[in-house]
C-alpha cells in the first residue's frame, strides 16, 4: 500500500469516526430525552398499561319495618359486560341476538366506555336468567372480552308492594351521572324514586377499588403491592322504617281496584305506618331489567299508576275541611259553639245559591260537624272571614310541602287575600268565592298526606309531628343506629276547650247515630274522623275520610281518598275504620324482641314506641 | 506475554462483544421471564456455545483461507438464498428460514458474510477501481444479487442492511463523491417523494446542487439528476395510484404515530418502557412493560428496551456505547490494516452492524419507521448471533494479520 493511499484511508477513517460519533450523539440525546426529560409522562402511561382498577360493587342496604321485619332485601344477579380491548365488534349483531339487545345500543355502550378506558369493563345488560348466561358460557370462544359481574338485585320478601314509597333502582340516568359524582359510572344502578332514590347515598354504600397488575392481554396476573392499595368495599347502610307492613299489606287489599290513596300515621311522632296510592305496580318488575312492554302499559295506563297519589295529587278535601273553619271561629271568638243556624237545605249570597244535601233543620258546632251540614258553614265562613280561616289552614300545615322524607310532593294550595289578590286582582273576586272554601270546596287543594297529618293534629289536640317513613339507619359494620333527626314537634296555637268542641264533633260523626261516619265505627273502640265528598268537574266526586283511633289515647290517625267514588261517608270511611281496626287489635302483632338490648347484630331494633 | 497477546488479539473487540453478548443473555432471561423462559432462554445460551466456538475458529483460521473461502462461500450462500425461496419454512409472513430438525437457520444472515468477503475479494483487486463504470457494476451486482434474492422472502429489513454495508465500503475503497451522489440521490429522492412533494423538490435541489459542485462530468451529471427526479415522479404517482388501505400503510409505516394501535402499537409501549426506565431503571426482572409483555416478541427486535427499561439511562447508555466503542474498533482495523482486503471487509463488516444498531435502536428510540432487524449480540436468534460471531471472529483475525500485506 502506498503512502498515499495510506493517508487516504486515514482521512477516510477520520470521516468515519465522526459520522459515528454523530449518531451516538443523536440516540444519546435521544435516550436523555425519553429516560430524563420525558421520564415522568412514560411513568406515568406505564403504570396506566399495567395497574387496572378493579371496582367491587357494595351490597345495597336492605330495609326493615317498624317490626324489624326484613321487607326489601338484595339477591345476586348476573350482569353481562364487554372489555372493550378484547371485543370485536363484529359480533355486535351476535351478541345482541343473544342478549336480545339493539347493536345501536351495544354499540354506544362500548364507545361511551372506551372513551373512559378501554381495559375497563363495560356493563351492557343487568340481571341475565340462566339460559342466557349459559349461552354466554357456550359462545365463550366466539365472545372473547364478553363476560359477567355478580351484581346485586332488589327483592321483596313481604306480601306487601308499598310500591311508591320504596321506590325502585334503575340503571343510573345520564342526569344522574352527572348530579351523583364520581363514585358512579354508566351501568351503575342508582334509586330512581321513592326511598331508594331520596336515601340513595345512605343505601348504596362506598364502591371498593382493587388494584391488580395485568399482562397485555389484561389477564390479572396478581395484586399490587400485595393488596396493600386496595380499599373494600363497604355496605350500604339500612334503612329501618316505621311502617308496618302487616297493615301495609292490609291497606293496599282495600285498596285494590280502587282509585286513590290511603296515608296512616301515628300520631304520637309522625312516622308513616301504611302509605297506599292505587292502582300501584310491583316493584319486582323494576329489580332486574324492566322490560320496554311493562314500561310502555305503566306509562300509557290512564289511571296513571306510576304517580304517587298520596302525596301529589290535589283535590279539594271538601268537608273534612270543616273542622278548620270551626277552629278559626272558636280562635277568633267569633261564634260559641252553641251558635245555632236554621238549615233550608241552602244559603244565598247575592245571586248566587249554595246547596246543602238535606235540609238539617236548626243546627248548632257540634251537631253541623256531626251532621256534616253545608248551610251552617257557609255562614260561619262568611262570618269570620277569609284570613282568620287561611291561618287555621297553616297552622295545621296545608299549603305547603309536609317534608316528608320521600322526594316528591305536592305543597297543595291554601288561598289567602294576598293570593286571591294576586290572582284575581283585588276588585276581580268576591266574597261570593267564600262560602265553598268554608265547606273545603272551590280553589282549594291539599294531598292525602297533608290530611294524615292533619288528622294526626285533631288526634293530637294541635301538637304536630314532622311526618317521616324512616325513622333510623342502621350500620351493620359498626353495630350502630343513627336516628333520623326530625324537626321538633310543635303546639298549634289553638286552646284545648276549642280542641274538646272540634273533636266531640268528629267523634259524633262515627259514634252517634246521624252521624256520617258511622261507617268508619270499630267495634269495641271508639274513634272519631270527618267525611269528605269533594266535587269534581271532570266526573262524580271523590270521596275523603279523615280520621283517628282509639279517641282519648289515639294510637292512628288516617286519611283516605278513593276517586270517583261518591259520598266519604260510604266509600272512604269503611276503608278508614278496618284499617284502624286491624292495626288496633293486633292483627298485625309486632313481633317480639328483647327490649333491653337490641343488638345490631342478632336482630335490627323495632322502632321507638312499639310494644316489644 | 501480554505484549505478545496485545500483538495477536484483540482483546478490546473480543470484551466488548463478551459484554454484549452478556447483556443480551440477561436483556432475554428478562424478557422471558415467566414459563417460557427456560426454552427461549436455554436456546439463546446454546447459541451463544456455538457462536463462541465459531468465534474461535473464524479467528484462529489461516487469514489466506479466509480470502480463498470468498467466492466459494458467497456462490454457496447464494444457492441456499434460492433454495430457501423454494422450499423454505414461512415465519410471520416471509420464507427466510431452512428447518434443520431443531435447528432453524436464516441463509440471509450468513450471506452478509459472503457478501462482505467477495466484495472485499473483488475491490482488493489491484486491477479493479471503483472510478470504472463496469468495475462499479460488478462491485453493485455482488451485493445486489442476494439482496433482490432477500427482498423476495420478502425481508425487507435484511435488504436495507446490504445498502448500509455497501455504501461506506465504496467510500472506503475510493468511490468518487460522485459516484457516491449518484447512487444515494435516487433512492432519498424516492424516501422524501413518499413524505410530499415539498420533501422531493427539497431533495432535488440538494442532491442537484450537491452534483453540481462535485463537477464531474456534466452529460452524466445531467443523466442522474434527471433519473433522480423521473423517479421521485414516478413514485408520486405510483402513490397515488395505490388503494387508501396501501397508503395508510405507508403513512403509517414512515409516522408510526398515526396508528397507534396497529403499526403505532410497539412503537409507543417501547418509548413508554425507555421512557419509564429513568436514570437508573426499575430493577432487573421489576420493568413492568417488559414483564408484563406489553411489548410483543420483545426479545427479538426490541431487546434494547429491556436494558433501558430495567437499568435506565446507565444500562441503556452502557449497552449503546458499548455498541458505538464495536464500530469505532472496526474502522480503527481498517486504518491500521495494511492488506486492502483486510480494511475494506473491516468497513464491510463494521457498515454491517453500524446498519442493525441504527436501524434497530433508532426504532426502539422511535426515531425511524419499524423495521424488524436484529440488534447484534443482543437479540435472539440463532442464525443472528451465530453470523455476529463469526463476523467478530473476522474482525479478530484481521487484527492478528492487520501488519499483512
Amino acid at each position: 500500500m502506498s503512502l498515499q493511499e495510506d493517508i487516504l484511508h486515514r482521512r477516510r477513517a477520520r470521516v468515519l469516526y465522526w459520522v459515528i460519533i454523530a449518531i451516538a450523539i443523536l440516540f444519546f440525546g435521544r435516550l436523555y430525552q425519553l429516560q430524563l426529560l420525558y421520564r415522568e409522562e412514560f411513568s406515568t402511561k406505564s403504570v396506566e398499561n399495567s395497574i387496572r382498577e378493579i371496582s367491587k360493587e357494595p351490597i345495597r342496604g336492605y330495609m326493615y319495618d317498624r317490626n324489624g321485619r326484613l321487607v326489601v332485601d338484595s339477591r345476586p344477579s348476573f350482569t353481562v359486560t364487554i372489555m372493550p380491548y378484547e371485543f370485536s365488534r363484529e359480533e355486535i349483531p351476535y351478541l345482541a341476538g343473544l342478549l336480545s339487545l339493539d347493536t345501536t345500543f351495544i354499540l354506544d355502550r362500548l364507545k361511551n366506555g372506551e372513551a373512559y378506558s378501554r381495559f375497563a369493563p363495560v356493563k351492557i345488560r343487568r340481571d341475565i336468567d340462566f339460559q342466557t348466561l349459559s349461552a354466554l358460557e357456550e359462545n365463550h370462544e366466539r365472545l372473547p372480552g364478553v363476560s359477567y359481574q355478580v351484581e346485586s338485585k332488589r327483592f321483596y320478601p313481604t306480601g306487601a308492594r308499598a310500591s311508591h314509597l320504596l321506590g325502585y333502582t334503575k340503571e343510573i340516568s345520564d342526569h344522574q351521572l352527572k348530579s351523583l359524582g364520581k363514585d358512579y359510572v354508566q351501568g351503575d344502578v342508582a334509586g330512581a324514586s321513592g326511598l331508594e332514590g331520596q336515601y340513595e347515598s345512605t343505601l348504596r354504600g362506598r364502591k371498593g377499588m382493587e388494584f391488580s397488575v395485568v399482562n397485555v392481554r389484561g389477564q390479572v396476573v396478581g395484586r399490587l403491592e400485595d393488596g396493600k392499595q386496595d380499599n373494600p368495599s363497604t355496605e350500604g347502610e339500612d334503612l329501618l322504617l316505621t311502617l308496618d307492613f302487616g297493615l301495609q299489606q292490609f291497606a293496599e287489599s282495600l285498596m285494590v281496584g280502587k282509585r286513590g290513596a290511603l296515608v296512616a300515621l301515628d300520631p304520637a311522632d309522625g312516622g308513616i305506618l301504611a302509605i297506599v296510592s292505587a292502582p300501584d305496580y310491583d316493584l319486582s318488575w323494576f329489580s332486574g331489567v324492566t322490560p320496554p312492554r311493562i314500561w310502555k302499559q305503566l306509562n300509557q295506563d290512564p289511571s296513571v299508576p306510576l304517580f304517587n297519589r298520596a302525596t301529589l295529587t290535589r283535590y279539594p278535601p271538601g268537608s273534612t275541611f270543616k273542622m278548620v273553619l270551626a277552629l278559626a271561629a272558636l280562635e277568633h271568638g267569633i261564634v260559641k259553639p252553641s251558635w245555632r243556624v236554621s238549615c233550608g237545605g241552602s244559603y244565598r249570597v247575592g245571586t248566587k245559591v249554595f246547596k246543602d244535601l238535606h235540609v238539617h233543620g236548626s243546627v248548632d258546632m257540634l251537631t253541623a260537624i256531626q251532621k256534616s251540614c253545608n248551610v251552617y258553614f257557609y255562614q260561619l265562613m262568611m262570618k269570620t272571614g277569609l284570613d282568620p280561616w287561611s291561618a287555621m289552614g297553616k297552622a295545621f300545615g296545608f299549603g305547603k310541602a309536609t317534608e316528608i322524607d320521600i322526594s316528591e310532593e305536592n305543597p297543595g294550595l291554601l288561598p289567602t287575600t294576598a293570593y286571591m289578590n294576586r290572582r284575581y286582582g283585588p276588585a276581580g273576586w268576591t266574597r261570593g268565592f267564600l262560602p265553598s272554601l268554608g265547606i273545603g270546596q272551590g280553589e282549594l287543594g291539599v294531598t292525602p298526606l297533608q290530611m294524615a297529618c292533619y288528622a294526626a293534629a285533631l288526634a293530637n289536640s294541635g301538637i304536630c309531628h314532622q311526618p317521616h317513613a324512616v325513622w333510623g339507619v342502621a350500620n351493620r359494620a359498626e353495630n350502630r343506629i343513627d336516628t333520623l333527626s326530625l324537626y321538633p314537634p310543635h303546639r298549634m296555637p289553638v286552646s284545648a276547650g276549642s280542641w274538646k268542641v272540634i273533636r266531640e264533633g268528629m267523634r259524633r260523626v262515627v259514634e252517634e247515630p246521624g252521624g256520617t261516619g258511622t261507617l268508619a265505627r270499630i267495634p269495641g273502640i271508639t274513634s272519631a274522623g270527618k267525611t269528605g265528598t269533594a266535587q269534581n268537574p271532570h266526573g262524580p266526586d271523590h270521596a275523603w275520610y279523615v280520621g283517628f283511633a282509639p279517641f282519648d289515647a289515639p294510637r292512628i290517625a288516617i286519611a283516605v281518598l278513593v276517586e270517583n267514588a261518591g259520598f266519604g261517608g260510604t266509600a272512604a270511611a269503611p276503608i278508614a275504620g278496618k284499617c284502624m281496626e286491624r292495626y288496633l287489635t293486633g292483627g298485625s302483632a309486632p313481633q317480639t324482641g328483647d327490649a333491653k338490648t337490641p343488638p345490631l347484630a342478632s336482630a335490627i331494633p323495632v322502632a321507638p314506641g312499639v310494644a316489644q | 506475554m501480554w505484549n505478545y497477546i496485545r500483538e495477536y488479539f484483540d482483546y478490546r473487540t473480543f470484551l466488548i462483544v463478551t459484554a454484549l453478548t452478556a447483556i443480551g443473555l440477561l436483556s432475554i432471561y428478562s424478557a422471558t421471564y415467566d414459563a417460557r423462559a427456560s426454552e427461549i432462554f436455554g436456546r439463546q445460551l446454546a447459541w451463544v456455545g456455538i457462536g463462541a466456538f465459531a468465534l474461535l475458529v473464524v479467528m484462529l483460521l489461516p487469514y489466506r483461507l479466509l480470502q480463498f473461502l470468498s467466492v466459494p462461500s458467497y456462490a454457496l450462500s447464494i444457492a441456499l438464498l434460492v433454495a430457501v425461496l423454494v422450499m423454505g419454512k414461512t415465519v410471520s409472513g416471509s420464507t427466510s428460514w431452512f428447518n434443520l430438525g431443531t435447528l432453524r437457520l436464516q441463509p440471509s444472515e450468513f450471506a452478509k458474510i459472503t457478501t462482505a468477503l467477495t466484495l472485499a475479494s473483488y475491490l482488493s483487486r489491484s486491477d479493479v477501481s471503483l472510478r470504472r463504470v463496469n468495475n462499479l457494476a460488478v462491485a453493485a451486482g455482488i451485493v445486489l444479487l442476494p439482496m433482490v434474492l432477500i427482498m423476495l422472502q420478502p425481508d425487507f429489513g435484511t435488504a436495507l442492511i446490504y445498502i448500509g454495508m455497501f455504501f461506506p465500503v465504496l467510500y472506503w475503497a475510493g468511490a468518487s463523491r460522485f459516484t457516491l451522489l449518484s447512487l444515494l440521490a435516487p433512492g432519498v429522492v424516492a424516501l422524501a417523494a413518499l413524505f410530499g412533494t415539498t420533501a422531493f423538490l427539497l431533495a432535488v435541489l440538494a442532491f442537484g446542487f450537491l452534483l453540481y459542485i462535485t463537477k464531474e462530468n456534466r452529460v452524466i451529471a445531467a443523466l442522474v439528476f434527471s433519473a433522480m427526479v423521473l423517479i421521485g415522479i414516478s413514485v408520486q404517482f405510483i402513490y397515488d395510484g395505490l388503494k387508501p388501505y396501501q397508503q395508510k400503510r405507508i403513512a403509517a409505516f414512515l409516522d408510526p404515530a398515526v396508528d397507534p394501535r396497529g403499526a403505532g402499537y410497539n412503537i409507543l409501549q417501547s418509548k413508554v418502557a425507555i421512557g419509564s426506565g429513568g436514570l437508573l431503571g426499575k430493577g432487573f426482572l421489576r420493568g413492568t412493560q417488559t414483564q408484563l409483555n406489553f411489548i410483543p416478541e420483545q426479545w427479538t427486535d426490541f431487546i434494547f428496551c429491556v436494558p433501558a427499561e430495567e437499568f435506565g439511562f446507565l444500562g441503556a447508555g452502557t449497552v449503546l456505547l458499548l455498541l458505538i466503542l464495536l464500530l469505532l474498533r472496526a474502522v480503527h482495523l481498517a486504518s491500521a490494516a495494511k492488506s486492502p482486503y483486510a480494511g475494506i471487509l473491516a468497513i464491510a463488516i463494521g457498515g454491517t452492524f453500524a446498519s442493525h444498531i441504527v436501524v434497530n435502536i433508532g426504532m426502539s428510540l422511535g426515531l425511524l419507521p419499524v423495521v424488524g432487524v436484529p440488534l447484534p449480540f443482543l437479540s435472539y436468534g440463532g442464525s443472528s448471533l451465530l453470523a455476529n460471531m463469526i463476523m467478530a471472529g473476522i474482525l479478530l483475525n484481521l487484527y492478528a494479520h492487520r501488519k499483512e500485506y
